[in-house]
């Protein structure tokens, strides 16, 4: 496959000296759902902005099938379409109305642009509020709207802000799914998100940022499969019981609640489920889970890592924000 | 995508966000010239022709600079805020397309208050209205230049302060500007700004082309505002293009 985006070297400081991006190197394909993952002020927005020329990079290139869209930004409008992090505000007209006008701005006939604005709103399930005035919509419904907006006549390149943002599960399948169409039509669509474990499922490929530069890059799987070849093991004891003591091959245990968490190197995986299911026998535990590290285990582990080397220290076993290390005593 | 086509599209999609302010605007610029004409006469209870000639026709200038340098940058800073100018400014849309589908909007706003404060003028003091066709590319230059102004405010500043110097703007238009009365009046230094200032050039072209046998109008002010509406366009137009 070609690379439609090729991102290199991209460097932008703010005025006030604030690095946003420090020589950030991506490509996304035809076909391909890219996804750019990162905590907030990351840098990830700023990317976009520089892509689709509301932003000048200090230094770097961006080229959508070979062309330089820094030295074009109209260029990377017609090739991109855009759901932007903030909501845009369709105050006054309807989200039928909105998508449809939007299309035809792109460039969509106003046939097509009909019937793919009505495709788009049966598919994410919003029909319900399609001739409703902007101004009384929930934001979930907003950030739909904003999609199908991006997607009604899409780009070669759709750039996706944080999609799934206020949106209920049920609608964020179908989302997804949405999103998915767009890269099966031929679309690189360039994905930012922080939701590590929805980007997990939906994404073929991502870049993890921090503090502007990416510090690691592959699909899902390389990500995974680079950190560690451990089993993540999720122990659930009673609320007002007593945690159990782990066993010595249970690593990296950190307790939240009466939940623990844990890994277990794939070797002792029988072991280890031998052991959680007796614990579980005796009453000492609710219920366990043993399943492969998500990537949002990969996603928290690489960024520790990324911060470590920035500060020279080593951060693991301190507490997390999500929960206290415990001491970890063989049983 | 041709230009006219956005154009079309961009003026729809402002008309229908601003549906529901639209009529309140309309009405608000109506009553706003009705206030100037007949408001002044209870400031003032005796005043001889060439006043009331200056406040009848001043009206309309008044209403078409104020939209343009006070309501646009108000639209425009609540956007820029908002984020819909940034989202808009991802479309493939010519930069000034915004400009000019806006400038249409505020046109339809404005006319309505326009036309009756031209009326009423006319009615209230017994007025001989001579209204030329140039009365149509005199409205044009005044929207068209005040609306990039107050843009290109808009842009560079932030909102707060761009909200601030509108409210300054008004008071000088208002009360310092020879709108509802003739430049003689002002101190020399003044007058002399006014000579360079587009505002004066404004009244005397909607003056002469709305009762140009009382004010004949030469080229001069018609000049003198093609070259501000020129530099105001041109500068809005590289404000917009700007990138951070």
């Amino acid at each position: 496959m070609t690379s439609v985006l090729v991102i290199e070297g991209l460097t932008k400081t703010y005025r006030g000296g604030v690095r946003a991006n420090d020589g950030v190197t991506l490509s996304a394909e035809a076909g391909q759902v890219y996804g750019v993952l990162g905590h907030n002020g990351a840098g990830k927005t700023t990317i976009l902005n520089q892509v689709v020329g509301l932003l000048k990079p200090d230094a770097g290139s961006i080229t959508i099938h070979g062309h330089d869209v820094i030295a074009d930004p109209g260029y990377a409008r017609r090739a991109c379409s855009v759901e932007a992090q903030s909501q845009v505000p369709i105050n006054g007209m309807t989200p039928r109305q909105a998508i449809g006008l939007v299309g035809r701005l792109r460039g969509g006939s106003a046939g097509h642009v009909r019937s793919r604005s009505a495709e788009l709103i049966e598919a994410l399930d919003i029909g319900e509020w399609a001739n409703t005035d902007g101004a009384r919509l929930s934001g979930g419904v907003k950030r739909l709207v904003s999609f199908c907006m991006a997607a009604v006549v899409p780009g070669r390149v759709v750039i996706l802000d944080e999609p799934t943002n206020d949106v209920d599960p049920v609608r964020r399948r179908q989302l997804w799914a949405q999103v998915r169409a767009l890269a099966d039509g031929g679309a690189a669509v360039l994905l930012v998100t922080h939701n590590v474990v929805e980007a997990e499922r939906s994404v073929d490929r991502l870049g993890i940022l921090d503090h502007g530069r990416v510090i690691v890059e592959g699909t899902p799987a390389q990500l995974k499969e680079s950190v560690s070849h451990d089993l993540r093991l999720e122990l659930v004891f009673e609320p007002d019981g007593e945690a159990p003591p782990m066993a010595s091959f249970v690593r990296h245990v950190a307790r939240n609640g009466h939940r623990i968490v844990g890994t277990v190197p794939a070797a002792m995986a029988g072991e280890a489920a031998a052991w959680a299911e007796q614990l579980r026998q005796a009453g000492r535990l609710e219920e366990f889970s043993l399943a492969p590290a998500t990537l949002e285990d990969v996603y928290v582990d690489i960024v520790d890592r990324a911060e470590s080397d920035r500060d020279g220290v080593n951060r693991s076993g301190k507490p997390s924000a999500a929960g206290e290390a415990i001491d970890v005593r063989p049983s | 995508m041709s230009a006219l086509r956005s154009y079309g599209l961009l003026v729809e999609w402002q008309a229908l966000r601003l549906k529901t302010f639209l009529p309140i605007a309309i009405l608000v610029q109506v009553l706003f010239a009705l206030g100037i004409v007949l408001g002044y006469p209870l400031l003032f209870p005796s005043m001889d022709r060439t006043t009331i000639l200056y406040l009848a026709t001043g009206a309309p200038a008044i209403s078409l600079i104020t939209i343009g340098l006070v309501g646009v940058p108000q639209m425009v800073a609540q956007a820029k805020t908002e984020g819909s100018i940034d989202y808009m400014r991802t479309l493939p849309i010519p930069r000034l397309v915004y400009l000019l589908a806006d400038m249409t909007v505020l046109l339809v706003t404005v006319l309505p208050g326009v036309v009756f404060a031209i009326g009423v003028g006319a009615v209230r003091f017994g007025l001989d209205l001579q209204i030329s066709p140039l009365v149509v590319p005199a409205m044009l230059l005044i929207i068209l230049t005040t609306t990039s102004i107050g843009y290109a405010l808009a842009m560079l500043l932030p909102q707060m302060l761009a909200n601030l110097l509108t409210q300054v703007l008004v008071v000088f238009v208002l009360m310092f500007s020879p709108l509802n009365f003739p430049p003689d009046r002002l101190p020399d230094w003044l007058a002399t700004i006014h000579k360079i200032l587009p505002i004066q050039a404004m009244g005397e072209v909607i003056r002469g082309t709305v009762a140009g046998n009382a004010f004949p109008v030469s080229g001069g002010p018609f000049f003198l505002l093609a070259v501000w509406c020129v530099v105001a366009f041109g500068v809005t137009g590289i404000v917009l293009t700007r990138r951070g």
